[in-house]
C-alpha cells in the first residue's frame, strides 16, 4: 500500500512540474512571474496575455487529458484483453483516425476545421468495425478475434493513408505533423468539439474498473462471479475507441503512450489491480505527454517539433530500466 | 642527371602521341559540342525558359499547380506526370529517347536512374530571383543560344527592376507553406521569400535557418511578431480560398495579429510563389498590388 501511495506521490509530483513547465517555456519568453500574474488574473501585456491564456493554457490542457485518455485507454485494453501488447492500436483506432485527417490535408484542404471531428469519426468506424466483425461468427467475442480484426482494420486504414501520401507527395508535409503526433496551439477550439467524447470516455471507464479486475482472474472464473466477460470486454473497447479517437483527433497517432505508459505504473506499483493501474495511467500519461510537449517546443526554439518522438526519448529509459528490475 | 629513355620506348612513345593526336582531331572538342535537340524540362522554369530561348522541349514535368503556368508555345509538349521522389516514369521518359532532361533536386532518386539510363540530367531549381536569372543563362549556354539567353536576361532584367520600383511601404509579412494545424513558414532563401522581399515585403521568420528554405515555427512567434500581412500557399483550389482564408484568421495565434484584425490575410493558390518561374516580374508586382499594397 505505501509503495501504491509513493508511486502516487511520485506521479503527481511529475504531473504538476510538467504543467508548470508547460506554462512557464515555450518558444517567447515571458517571464515566470508574468506567467503567474497572468494565471490568477492579475494581467499582463496583450501580447504576454495573449500567448498564455490562448496558446499555452490550452495546449497545456490538452497535453493532460490526451496523456490521460491514452494511458486510461491503454490500460483498459490490456486488462480487457489479457494482452500486454495491447493499445488503441490494436482495436484500429489509430489507422481509423489517421486515415480520417490524411483525409482532410490532403484532399480537402479547404475543409481542414473538420480534421478534428473526421479523424475521430473515423477512429470510432475503424473500432466499430473490428467489434462487428469480432463479434460475429464462432468464437464471437474472443481475445483473439478482438486482436485479430484489429490487425487487420489497422493494415487495411493505414494501407489508405499510404495511399493518399503516395498520391499527392506534394501535399505530405503538412501531414507530417500528425502521423508523428504533435500538439497544435489551437486555442480551446479542438477541445470544444471534442470533449463529450473524452467525457463519455472517461464515466464508462469507472464503471470498468471492478468488471476488469474481475476478468483478471480469469474468464470462467468472473463469469462464476456474475460477469460477462464477452460483455465487459466490448465495454472496454468502446470506452477505449472513446478515449483514443478523441486524443487522435487533437493531437495525431500517439500510439507509444497508450501501451508504455500502464506497464509503467504496473511495474512502478506491484500491482495490476485496476483500482491503481488505471488512475496512475491516467496520471502518468498527463505528465509523460504535458513534459514531452515542453521539449518539443522548446529544444530548438522556435521550431516545433512533433511530439512523439520526444515521448519516446522520455519514455522508453524508464520503461526499460523498470522492465530490467522487474525481469 | 638526365634520364634517358631508351629506343623502343621512343618509338612507342611516338605511336601513343600520334594516335592521341588522331583521337583529337577525330572528336569534337567539348565546347563546340553540338547543342542536344531532344530536351525535356521537368520544372516549369526550365520550360518556360526553353521556350523564351526558342526551344520546343519534347516533354515537359507536371506542374503542382496545373499547366496555368507554362508559356503558349509549350502547347504541345507532352506533360509527363511526376512522382515524389522518382520524378517522371522512367519507361515513359526513355520511350521519348530524349539527349538532356533538365530535372529538380526534388526528383533525386530518378536522376540518379536516368543516368543510369544514359541520358544527361541536369539539376536546376532555383530558388532566388538571382539564381534564375543565372540558370537562365546557363540553360541558354547549354542549349548553344548564349545570344538569346542574354537577350532574354536583359529584358528579364528590366521587367524587375520596373516592378521594383516605386516601392513605398514595408510591411512586416509572415509566408505559409501548407494549411495543416501545423504550417511551415517560407524562409528568406526560398523562392516565395525572396519574391516577398523583392516586392517590399520584409519577411517573419522568428529568427529560424534552415537549409529547405521552410521551417515549422512557434505559433507564440507569429503573436509576438505580429505580421502585418499573413500570405497562405496551400496546396488547394480556388474554390477552397473563402474557407481556408477563414479558417487562418480564426486561427487562436494569429486572431490577435494586425494582418488578421485589418484583414489582410491572403491565400495564394497558383504556386508562383512555391515554384520558381520566368515570369518573375510579374509575380513581384502580383505580390505587390495583391497582398502588399505598397
Amino acid at each position: 500500500m505505501a509503495r501504491r501511495t509513493l508511486v502516487f506521490a511520485a506521479l503527481i509530483a511529475a504531473l504538476i512540474a510538467a504543467v508548470v513547465c508547460s506554462l512557464a517555456f515555450g518558444a517567447v519568453k515571458v517571464p515566470i512571474s508574468t506567467v503567474i500574474d497572468i494565471v490568477l488574473g492579475k494581467g499582463g501585456s496583450p501580447t504576454d496575455t495573449q500567448i498564455v491564456e490562448t496558446l499555452r493554457l490550452p495546449r497545456t490542457v490538452e497535453a493532460m487529458l490526451v496523456g490521460a485518455a491514452l494511458g486510461v485507454a491503454g490500460a483498459i485494453l490490456q486488462g480487457a484483453l489479457g494482452n500486454p501488447l495491447a493499445s488503441p492500436d490494436v482495436i484500429g483506432v489509430t489507422g481509423g483516425a489517421g486515415f480520417g485527417a490524411i483525409l482532410i490535408i490532403i484532399l480537402l484542404p479547404g475543409s481542414i476545421a473538420l480534421l478534428p471531428l473526421t479523424a475521430l469519426a473515423f477512429g470510432l468506424l475503424a473500432a466499430a468495425l473490428v467489434f462487428a466483425f469480432a463479434w460475429s461468427g464462432r468464437n464471437r467475442g474472443s481475445v483473439g478475434k478482438v486482436v485479430l480484426a484489429g490487425i487487420a482494420m489497422l493494415s487495411l486504414f493505414t494501407a489508405g493513408t499510404t495511399g493518399l501520401l503516395a498520391a499527392f507527395p506534394e501535399r505530405a508535409p503538412s501531414a507530417i505533423f500528425f502521423i508523428a503526433g504533435g500538439l497544435t496551439s489551437s486555442g480551446w477550439r479542438d477541445l470544444e468539439t471534442v470533449w463529450p467524447y473524452f467525457a463519455a470516455g472517461f464515466v464508462f471507464v469507472l464503471f470498468l474498473i471492478r468488471p476488469l479486475d474481475r476478468l483478471a482472474l480469469g474468464d470462467d472464473v468472473a463469469a462464476s462471479l456474475g460477469s460477462r466477460p464477452q460483455l465487459i470486454r466490448l465495454g472496454a473497447g468502446i470506452a477505449a475507441a472513446l478515449l483514443a479517437a478523441a486524443s487522435a483527433a487533437i493531437a495525431g497517432l500517439l500510439g507509444f503512450l497508450g501501451l508504455v505508459v500502464p506497464h509503467v505504473v504496473r511495474m512502478a506499483g506491484g500491482t495490476s489491480s485496476h483500482t491503481f493501474v488505471v488512475p496512475a495511467s491516467a496520471i502518468g500519461g498527463a505528465a509523460l505527454l504535458a513534459g514531452a510537449d515542453t521539449l518539443a517546443r522548446t529544444l530548438r526554439a522556435p521550431i516545433e517539433m512533433p511530439v512523439g518522438p520526444f515521448m519516446v526519448i522520455l519514455g522508453v529509459p524508464l520503461f526499460l530500466w523498470l522492465l530490467r528490475k522487474a525481469v | 642527371m638526365i634520364r634517358r629513355v631508351s629506343a623502343p620506348w621512343r618509338a612507342q612513345l611516338a605511336l601513343l602521341a600520334t594516335a592521341c593526336l588522331l583521337a583529337a582531331l577525330a572528336l569534337p572538342a567539348t565546347g563546340s559540342a553540338a547543342p542536344p535537340k531532344r530536351v525535356v524540362a521537368l520544372t516549369p522554369f526550365a520550360a518556360n525558359t526553353l521556350a523564351k530561348l526558342g526551344v520546343a522541349p519534347v516533354a515537359v514535368g507536371q506542374t503542382l499547380g496545373g499547366a496555368e503556368r507554362f508559356s503558349p508555345k509549350l502547347k504541345n509538349a507532352k506533360v509527363l506526370p511526376l512522382s515524389h521522389p522518382n520524378g517522371p516514369n522512367l519507361e515513359q521518359l526513355a520511350s521519348l529517347n530524349p539527349d538532356l532532361v533538365f530535372s529538380s533536386q526534388t526528383w533525386a532518386k530518378g536522376n540518379e536512374a536516368m543516368g543510369e539510363l544514359g541520358i544527361d540530367v541536369v539539376v536546376q531549381d532555383p530558388r532566388s530571383i538571382n539564381g534564375a536569372l543565372a540558370d537562365t543563362f546557363e540553360i541558354g549556354t547549354i542549349m548553344g543560344r548564349k545570344h538569346y539567353a542574354r537577350d532574354v536576361l536583359q529584358g528579364m532584367r528590366k521587367e524587375i527592376e520596373a516592378a521594383e520600383k516605386g516601392i513605398e511601404k514595408r510591411p512586416k509579412v509572415m509566408l505559409i507553406l501548407g494549411v495543416g494545424r501545423t504550417p511551415f513558414t517560407f524562409l528568406p532563401n526560398s523562392w516565395g521569400g525572396d519574391v516577398v522581399s523583392k516586392a517590399g515585403g520584409v519577411l517573419l521568420t522568428g529568427g529560424v535557418k534552415s537549409g529547405s528554405g521552410f521551417e515549422r515555427i512557434s505559433d507564440e512567434v507569429v503573436v509576438a511578431e505580429d505580421p502585418d500581412i499573413i500570405i497562405a500557399v496551400p496546396h488547394a483550389n480556388e474554390d477552397d480560398i473563402p474557407s481556408l482564408t477563414e479558417y487562418l484568421r480564426s486561427n487562436p495565434a494569429w486572431s490577435s495579429t494586425r494582418a488578421a484584425q485589418t484583414g489582410r490575410v491572403y491565400i495564394s493558390v497558383d504556386n508562383s510563389l512555391l515554384q520558381a518561374g520566368t515570369d518573375i516580374a510579374r509575380t513581384i508586382r502580383k505580390v505587390r498590388s495583391a497582398y502588399l499594397k505598397n
